[in-house]
């Protein structure tokens, strides 16, 4: 694990699931690998917290889970994105979008 | 995900465990394989896999409690959707069968109307606190005479003053005086001369309430004393709006009241209408002069309340008045019996004469709604069986015994609301009647209203209704046995535990019928009575014209010629067949009570002269009102005679004064020998007895008549005139003819009320009146219930066994077997049921027996027509089905379904 790797920002993990399952249905394990493998090492995440997570937005109707099979044959717990966690997303995205625009108006020499 | 209306699966908290686990363990088995893959030991990758997972158990722990959270809030939309659903599927089946449908809503709401009018009419009288602040500290309180037996005996104004001064336990006590029609004051000088309705007050009766003005303020306390500046007036809000136009600056502004100013001090709020809603001024009773109403104590006419101190005990406030009236009696020789008072709640005895008949009333209409249940649940059985292959086929569709009882009681909760909601707007229609009908003859009737309380009751009625009456039905659908019912249902079996359940409801049916009926019968026979009831005089075309005469106007000795000319002129007008007048009409007050001492009556020292109320009555009285003399003769005009002394002088009564007694009187105190010529002495005079009288009702219908006295208005003259006129055509069509009489003498004259002495007795008769109309009404809605009822399952019986009677009638049964048969049945029934409402009526009439009149709770008379009416009512209701049986077509045992 890189040693080097930033803190999770409070809040993020959330978007980054939604954004995640936006392409497909996919179980905590996908989506664990997924935002590592595009977040290439830079923030570290642990699984706990994703789970939680997970399971949290599942309570607040963004996603619904199902059992089904995974690759390798075995029971697993797939998550897909409802219209209400797409709403979500796309509210959180843009929220996203102009606090970082914002915060690289700053960084940035005039 | 595909829509789903119900989670078929439900979570328990072990699956949400098992599933939390396999999650997670999934979760690590997967990376620990890659990081295999990738080339690290079993241990060390499964170790990797541990430590990039962090805290485990705390995200299980998690998991967990937030799944179970989705798991409640899953299961709480469930019930939701399925109550939705339950109501939507119970609504398409009841609009399927409109009949039913309409005939179970209008039952109910029958049953649930009645009750929530009588309710509201029961708490609004009974259980309402009343509308001043700690009610539970307001108490009644009479004077005693134990001696004589009377425990409730309104108070003299001066003892009350003693009692005030000396008591102990009472934060304050006060008194009134007010009689409807009786009490009140000319109000004149605007417009035409008005009699304003007035409670006289003593200085404790507002600071005793409580109550507070809305405009202005309350008298002082030396505002209400005896020559202290007590000319002062408190209105009503309802006479100050109708009277002054609800001007703010009618405070402190004067105004002229028996021919004298009095300032008016302040208005009250709009709910203080104590002691009536009649009330249109408070005044200080201490400005009635004595020529009124003599201020010493043998003059008890004084209504008196107090209020405890916070923490004491009713006891405690009985014993503080007790001493009080002990020392008063060892003090003053007028008060030597009265050593004693009467403590009570206000609220019980404002309403402590009505609360039983209130009660029965609530009770009986208690029983119909019961008998609406019974109604509405067997018309559920009958259509339960009609159901049951419907049942079925949802239960072999994998429906739980649970959800089909839930469905059913949906239903009939669904049933009971829709009728209580229409029972409901009939009962504003009838609640009002009913305070209509009960005008004046129920106390605080102004605070009878459908109000939360009320409302919350019809609908806690509706609601048990539904459940009781659905509850049945509901429960045999879930024993439905599956196989049977799908191979049988609509082949007209009838299932034994079905038809036992159908016949238990018929039989108790009947039960409540009876019992409805008996209250009814023995409330009718009572009022019979009453009306058969000898008053004494012929109340019919005799029109009483009540007023009061001025004596600020007539002073001295003027206010008797006065009333002997307006009673002279009144006999002028043509279409009068006698004319007299009294101070008191029968059911319009009680006369005077003063003690006496008869003839050959010593009294020892502590003995107390018998007391009897003393009327003022003119000459004719008698004869007008068609009393008799029982012996010797009435007043004439010779026995009234007035001279004046000296020439030019104004005259004074000349004559010898003398007394009428009641034939009561006469018995009790003479018996055995004539009344006439013996002498009663009043005070210190000794006065002859010229006449007796027949006992004339002057309280009340049912009470039997006390001793009384009359005396002539001209030797001890009253103000206060209700002239009675005998006429030859409808009474009141003559009162303008006497009114102008009347104005003919003294123009400035008020009237206080004109009526007929028919009125007087329908109102002394009103309350039981009633009473019998209501328990009437109940009685009828009972048997007509119980006719319905039994009618229902007896037609139901019959079309459920036509094959059965077809097949009897092939195989030869006569017509009229069969019809006896169903009849016969029937009757079983009803005798049954009556026998069990016969024991409880029995049981339960006995708490009648306060609001009967000369009728035994058990009297057989009545119990024996019940029972005809029951049976011959039962007869017509079996004979219908039973027509229907007997002409059934032998045929049908033939033909196939």
């Amino acid at each position: 694990m890189n040693r080097d790797a930033m803190e999770l920002l409070q809040g993020t993990l959330d978007v980054l699931i939604l954004r995640t399952l936006a392409w497909q249905p996919m179980h905590g394990y996908a989506v664990s690998r997924w935002i590592r493998e595009r977040t290439e090492g830079t923030i570290e995440i642990e699984d706990a917290p994703l789970y939680k997570a997970l399971h949290r937005l599942e309570r607040a109707g963004c996603v619904s889970a199902e059992w089904g099979v995974s690759e390798n044959n075995r029971r697993a717990r797939y998550y897909r994105l409802t219209a209400t966690g797409r709403r979500r997303l796309r509210e959180e995205e843009s929220a996203w979008r102009r606090y970082a625009a914002a915060v690289f108006r700053v960084l940035e020499p005039a | 995900m595909r829509p789903r209306l119900l989670s078929l699966i439900r979570r328990t908290s072990s699956t949400i465990r098992q599933d939390v686990d396999a999650e997670l363990q999934f979760h690590i088995d997967a990376r620990t394989d890659a990081l295999v893959r990738d080339g690290l030991t079993r241990d060390e990758a499964r170790s990797r896999a541990l430590r990039e997972f962090g805290d485990l158990e705390d995200a299980r722990a998690y998991i967990r409690r937030v799944d179970t959270a989705i798991e409640q809030q899953r299961r709480r939309r469930d019930s939701m959707s399925e109550l939705r659903q339950d109501i939507a599927y119970g609504f398409r089946t009841l609009r399927r069968a409109p009949t039913f449908t309409l005939t179970a809503i209008l039952t109910i709401a029958l049953g649930v109307g009645a009750n929530t009018a009588i309710f509201s009419v029961v708490h609004g009288i009974v259980f309402k606190p009343l509308p001043f602040p700690q009610p539970e500290q307001l108490v009644k309180v009479w004077s005693a005479n134990p001696t004589a037996g009377s425990m409730q005996v309104t108070v003299s104004a001066v003892d009350l003053d003693d009692w005030r001064a000396q008591r102990t336990q009472l934060a304050d006590i006060g008194g009134w005086w007010y009689a409807d029609g009786g009490s009140g004051i000319d109000f004149t000088g605007s417009g035409d001369p008005q009699r304003l309705s007035v409670a006289f007050i003593s200085p404790g009766f507002f600071p005793t309430l409580g109550v507070q003005p809305a405009l202005g303020r309350l008298p002082r306390e030396d505002e209400m004393i005896r020559g202290g500046n007590d000319r002062v007036a408190v209105l009503s809000h309802g006479f100050w709006q109708s009277r002054f136009g609800s001007q703010r600056n009618i405070v402190d502004s004067t105004i002229t009241l028996g021919g004298a100013p009095y300032r008016i001090l302040g208005v009250m709020k709009p709910e203080m209408r104590f002691p009536s809603d009649r009330v249109e001024l408070w005044i200080p009773f201490s400005t009635i002069p004595d020529n009124a109403t003599p201020r010493i104590r043998p003059v008890r006419i004084m209504d008196v309340m107090a209020r405890l101190k916070p923490g004491a005990t009713l006891a405690q406030a009985r014993q503080d008045l007790n001493a009080i009236t002990q020392r008063l009696a060892a003090t003053y020789q007028e008060n030597t019996n009265w050593g004693a008072a009467t403590v009570m709640p206000l609220a019980d005895a404002i309403t402590g004469d009505v609360r039983r008949g209130l009660v029965a009333l609530l009770a009986a209409v208690g029983f119909v709604l019961l008998m609406a249940c019974v109604n509405v649940a067997s018309l559920l059985l009958a259509r339960s069986t009609i159901r049951e292959r419907e049942v079925a086929l949802r239960l072999s569709l994998g429906a739980t015994p649970g959800r089909i009882v839930r469905q059913m009681l949906t239903e009939s909760v669904l049933l009971s609301l829709i009728g209580g909601a229409v029972g409901v707007a009939g009962a504003t229609f009838g609640s009002r009647a009913l305070v209509t009908m009960a005008s004046g003859q129920l106390p605080r009737t102004s605070e009878v209203q459908l109000d939360g309380t009320v409302l919350l009751f019809a609908v806690i009625a509706s609601l048990v209704t539904g459940v009781l009456f659905g509850l049945a039905p509901a429960l045999r659908a879930r024993g439905t046995d599956l196989q049977a019912s799908l191979r049988e249902a609509g082949r007209g079996l009838v299932s034994r535990s079905g038809q036992r359940l159908r016949t238990g409801l018929v039989v108790s049916e009947v039960a409540l019928a009876v019992v409805l009926i008996v209250g009814a019968g023995l409330m009718t026979r009572s009022f019979i009575q009453l009306l058969g009831v000898d008053l004494g005089f012929r109340p019919d075309k005799l029109l009483a014209v009540n007023f009061t005469i001025n004596t600020s106007r007539h002073t001295g000795q003027a206010h008797r010629l006065v009333y002997r000319e307006m009673i002279d002129r009144v006999r002028t007008v043509p279409g009068l067949v006698a004319v007299g007048a009294v101070k008191h009409a029968p059911f319009r007050g009680n006369g005077e009570r003063i003690s006496f001492v008869p003839d050959g009556l010593t009294l020892g020292g502590g003995d107390q002269a018998p007391t009897a109320p003393l009327f003022h009555i003119s000459d004719g009285y008698f004869a007008t009102i068609g009393a008799r003399m029982i012996e010797g003769r009435e007043y004439t005009v010779q026995d009234g005679a007035m001279s004046s002394p000296t020439p030019g002088a104004p005259p004074v009564f000349s004559g010898t004064p003398s007394l009428i007694v009641n034939q009561a009187l006469a018995e009790e105190h003479f018996p055995g020998t004539s009344a006439v010529g013996k002498t009663l002495r009043l005070g210190q005079t000794r006065i002859p007895i010229i006449g007796v009288v027949n006992n004339i009702r002057q309280t009340s219908v049912e009470e039997p008549v006390q001793p009384a006295m009359y005396i002539n208005n001209m030797m001890n003259s009253r103000v206060g005139v209700t002239l009675v006129a005998r006429t030859r055509g409808e009474p009141l069509a003559m009162a303008n003819a006497v009114r102008g009489a009347i104005w003919s003498v003294d123009r400035e004259q008020t009237i206080t009320s004109i009526s007929t002495f028919d009125q007087f007795v329908g109102e002394a008769v009103a309350r039981p009146r009633l009473l019998t109309i209501l328990l009437g009404l109940f009685g009828t809605l009972g048997l007509v219930l119980g006719a319905v009822g039994l009618y229902g399952v007896l037609s139901y019986l019959v079309s459920s066994r036509q094959r059965e009677i077809g097949v009897r009638i092939a195989l030869g049964a006569p017509r009229g077997a069969v019809l006896g048969m169903v009849v016969r049945r029937g009757l079983l029934m009803t005798a049954a049921g009556t026998a069990v409402g016969l024991v409880v009526a029995f049981a339960l009439t006995r708490y009648l027996r306060d609001v009967l009149f000369g009728v035994e709770p058990t009297d057989p008379m009545t119990y024996a027509l019940v029972v005809v009416s029951m049976l011959a009512v039962a007869g017509i209701a079996s004979a219908i089905p039973a027509r229907r049986a007997a002409t059934v077509d032998p045929a049908i045992a033939f033909r196939s379904e």
